[in-house]
This record gives C-alpha cells, structure tokens and sequence, in this order.
C-alpha cells in the first residue's frame, strides 16, 4: 500500500479497461513527478469531456451538442442506418469512407451473462426512427462475436416484418474480436460486400 | 516443432528459471513434489493456453507473488514462434504470440502443435463424456487452429443460453432464445461434423494402433451418442446435423425452462469407444483400457505429424503407471521428435536422453546422454 492519495488515484486507474496495477502505478507515479500543470490538465480534460459531451438524441453517438454531426450532415444518405454495439465503432466504420449513410449506437449486445437483454439496448429507439426518416435498409455491423451475432439476429428478425431489408457485414472479419480488430480495408470489402439476411 | 528455450518467473516453486532443452530427448529426474510436473504443465501451457492438470490459472502463481509468467520459444526449421504468458493474481491473462498481442485466444491453441501423456490418462476411458468430448475437440483445434473460433463460440452461445434460463427460467424472452437457438444449431453442426470427421480418422488408426500397443489384433471402433436424435456409427451418411440440432432445441424448450439449463446439443454427447464391439468403458480389463487409452494419445501425435508438423511430446511420469510390456511398445513407437519426460526413479525411464535433475525450485543439466 501506498500514501493514501497515491493509492486511491491507483484504484481509480487500475479500474479503467486495458489498465493493469503495475501500469497503474506506473501512471501514478510519472503523473507525481510531472509538472503541476501537465497533471492539471488532464484532469480537466477528464471533466470538461464529462461536461460537454452527452450523447446524440437522433443515433447516441458522442457529441457536444443536441445531435452529432454525422445526423446534422444533409448529404448523408437518410434511407440506410448502420447499427453498431458502441459509439467508437462509429470511428472505425466511418474510416472506410464506404458507408454513406447514418448511424444507431446500441449500446452494447445481447449476452445474458453480462445481464444485457434487449430490453438494455437501444432498440425502441431505433424501431422509432425508421418511419419518420424513411429508412428502407438497417445495416448490422455488431461486432463479430456470438453476442454480435445474437443481436443481429435478433434485429432481423424485429425489424424484416417492417418490411426493411436488413444486411450483415460480409464475413472476412477476425472472427470472436472486436470491430476495431479488422482494418480498414477488410472492412471496407465487409461493408460493401453485405449480405441481406 | 521443438522448444529451444523456456523461462519462468513465479510459477508454482519457480521463482526464477531458465532452461534450453536437448532438440531430442530430455528426462527430468526428481522427487515427487519436486516440481518436475510444474515445468511440463508450464510447456503445455504454451501450447493449449491451459494447464494440462486442468489446474485453475491463479494455482499456477507462485505464493506471494502477483504474476506468473512462462515465455517460450519454440522453432521449425527456419521459422521461430515466441509465446509469452502472464497469469496475474487478479484481472485478465495477457497473452503474446511473436511480440504481438493475438486477435483471439482461439488463434493461439493450435499454433503449436504439442501431446501430453499424463498417468490419469486412464480418467479418457473410465470417467464422463465430457472427458472423451475434451479430448475430441482438443485435437480438432490442434489440427485445424482456425476452426477453434466455432467450438469457442458453440460455448459461449451455450453459457448465454444457460445464464438467460438460469435467470429468468420460465419467463425468459421468447424471441432471445429462439435467436441464441439458431445460433447454437448452427455453431452446433459444426461442432458436431468436426467431431465426426475427426472420428472416422481415428477409427482405423486406434484399430491399428492397438494391435501394436495392446495385446491383440483386435477392432476400436465408436459409436457417437447424440444427446438428441439416434447414435451416429462409423461412415454412414449421415444426417442433416443442423436441422437435428435445432429440431431437438425446440423439442426441449419448455423442459429446458423448466430445469433453467440446456439439456441438448454436442455440449451432452457421449462417444463410446469398443473394442471387439465391447463397450470399453464398461467391458474391458483395466489392462485393454490402458492400452486404448495410450492409442488415443499416440494417434493424436500420428495425425498432428501427418500433418506435417513433428509435435513436442511430453510424458508425465507415466512409466510407473505401465507395466513392463506396454513401457516398452511405448517407447518403441517413440518418435524422433523433441520429447519430455518426467520420472521420480530414474531408473524407470527406459529412454536414453539429456537428463536434468530437479530440485525444489531449480533443475540442473546432468550431463550429456546417460
Ligand atoms: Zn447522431
């Protein structure tokens, strides 16, 4: 155990993902013997991020206003959605500039083991807007795992009685990663070479 | 494939350790609880990313220590593949094959190709099912890394079958196990057919085999029990796997609320091994299962082999659990590949090989062949 403040900004670290105690403490001590205002100045980005950002009321991706920029861009074809599990999956399709349309985060999948059922997603919300904005394709992009596919499923088989054609990514993914383990290329040609389920 | 090259840190009595094994053979000598197993499980760990006495991970960590680690490299020819394992008291295992950090777990088991024979190895013929399905599946992914992916993910649709009826029993949504059905029929097939191909490369191989290792000519053969639908024999054509699976999935579905568990699928199959058309299980001496029990090792390393890899071979203390007979048509058939074995009397190894004498917490090369 260290000095109390040392250790408690310890346990916060080694709560967030990908972070480990011994890369805690790592952080811990090099932010102890940075310079005040480098120390500072990340915890105020910590809690202006908090402040500022909330979530798109449209799509639930990340924004600092009422709706994020892809839902406020005119030019984005309104008639296809692409459905993903988290809002930085957003990010990784939208780098293969092959998707033109809009977006619907989520907000996880289904696995009952983690107590999420489809009741815990977005779902209602997305069912929602398919009139209004007069969507005609629902593009499943989960992530290529057995909760990823548990909830494509699932949104095929709640969303075809609409009368909308849903697709799935074409396979070539890494199987069992996640979205963001598939470069940009591959998911581009998974994109585009979609499979209407 | 061979190991050149192995460290721990904090493994069991192993505080530090570094070894360059013979390519050939290499026999460690020591006192039961010396720590001999420690250092063939640590080998097997690289290779199926699980401990072969199915030992939890954190037993693995040395007393007062936070992180287990076991690097390895291993070599063919030109090509070297370098797995790094850390095993910490609490969080998640960190995995590195090559330096790199590996997409999947499933692209890990498999990458090198290992057999391990153990003195329980009786428990693949006289315990459970779940026994003989371990080792079934284990060899699929030894010889087809890729197909690791379906028989993790035929699991895992499972256990989230399972959570949602263990949590809402009767009142589970509709719609959710009709999608994780479909999933788990079609992952189920799979599974399955993976099984069966397997099956029928074994048949002849154990028959043969056997008339080696045993004491006779005669027949291994396997009848494969489906826990829904008939039993499945030999190379008859077989039937619509994935339809069955989903059939019996619907069939069980208010049983399956009822006991808040799923009751059918490859995850409840039996394969029953006979010899002469007896069920070994529960008709053969204990000398006729010992010898089935050593072709199913033996075959695993014949089909990794054909395949065109020579796989490490590591024997656990397995001479005091064979008679005299059996040790010798063993180590007969040993193959040229590196292997492993461990012993408490030296005595017992009937193999000529580099010899390490292990100690409490260290080994030490004993010089060159004995
Ligand atoms: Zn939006």
């Amino acid at each position: 155990m260290f000095e109390a403040p040392v250790q408690k900004l310890i346990d916060e670290l080694a709560r967030l993902p990908g972070i480990g105690q011994k890369s805690a403490q790592r952080i811990a001590f090099h932010l102890l013997h940075v310079e005040e205002t480098d120390a500072r100045r990340l915890a105020e980005a910590v809690v202006e991020m908090r402040e500022r950002v909330r979530l798109c009321a449209r799509c639930f991706n990340v924004t600092d206003s009422e709706e994020c920029s892809i839902c406020r861009d005119l030019r984005r074809d309104p008639s296809a959605i692409c459905v993903v599990e988290r809002a930085q999956d957003v990010v990784v399709v939208e780098r293969t500039h092959e998707f033109r349309g809009r977006y619907h985060v989520l907000g996880g999948a289904i696995s009952p083991i983690e107590g999420v059922g489809p009741e815990q997603l977005r779902l209602r919300e997305l069912i929602a807007r398919i009139e209004p904005e007069g969507v005609t394709e629902v593009i499943v992009a989960t992530n290529p795992t057995v909760e990823g596919d548990t909830t494509a499923l699932y949104l095929a088989r709640s969303l075809k009685p609409l009368g909308l054609t849903v697709t799935r990514l074409a396979s070539g993914l890494p199987v069992g990663g996640d979205l963001d383990y598939a470069d940009e290329l591959t998911l581009g040609r998974a994109l585009s070479g979609r499979r209407e389920m | 494939m061979r190991l050149d090259w192995l460290q721990l840190t904090d493994v069991r009595a192993y505080q530090s350790l570094e070894v360059r094994p013979d390519p050939e053979v290499n026999v460690l000598v020591g006192d039961n609880g010396a720590g001999k197993t420690t250092v063939l499980e640590a080998i097997g760990y690289l290779a199926s990313m699980k401990s072969f006495r199915r030992a939890p991970d954190a037993s693995l960590i040395r007393d007062g220590a936070e992180t287990a680690v076991i690097r390895g490299e291993f070599s063919k020819g030109e090509i070297r593949v370098r797995v790094e394992v850390e095993i910490p008291r609490t969080g998640r295992r960190r995995v590195l094959v090559n330096g790199k950090r590996p997409s999947t777990m499933a692209s890990v088991a498999g990458e090198i190709p290992l057999v391990t024979f153990l003195p329980d190895d009786l428990d693949l013929i006289k315990r459970g099912p779940a026994y003989r399905r371990e080792y079934l599946d284990d060899l699929v992914v030894s010889l087809r890394p890729a197909v690791a992916v379906d028989l993790q993910g035929y699991e895992r649709a499972v256990r989230q079958r399972n959570a949602l009826l263990r949590r809402d029993g009767r009142y589970a949504d509709t719609m959710t196990l009709d999608v994780l059905d479909q999933r788990i029929a079609e992952l189920g097939a799979i599974v399955l057919g993976l099984r069966l191909d397997l099956l029928e490369r074994l048949g002849p191989v154990l028959s043969g085999l056997y008339a080696v290792l045993g004491d006779g000519p005669e027949q291994v053969a396997w009848i494969y029990e489906r826990s829904h639908g008939g039993p499945i024999v030999g190379v008859s054509p077989r039937p619509d796997l994935g339809a069955d699976l989903a059939a019996a999935l619907a069939a069980a579905r208010q049983t399956d609320l009822d006991r808040r568990t799923t009751t059918v699928g490859p995850h409840r199959d039996e394969i029953v091994l006979t010899l002469a058309n007896r069920d070994v299980r529960t008709r053969a001496s204990q000398g006729e299962q010992r010898s089935v029990a050593l072709g199913l090792r033996v075959a695993a390393y014949d089909l990794l082999r054909e395949r065109g890899d020579v796989p490490v071979l590591v024997l656990d203390d397995v001479f005091s659990e064979l008679d005299e007979g059996r040790s010798r048509r063993l180590v007969d058939r040993l193959p040229e590949g590196q292997v492993f074995v461990s012993s408490a009397r030296e005595d017992e190894v009937p193999v000529r090989g580099r010899r390490w004498q292990v100690t409490a917490g260290s080994i030490t090369g004993v010089g060159e062949e004995s």
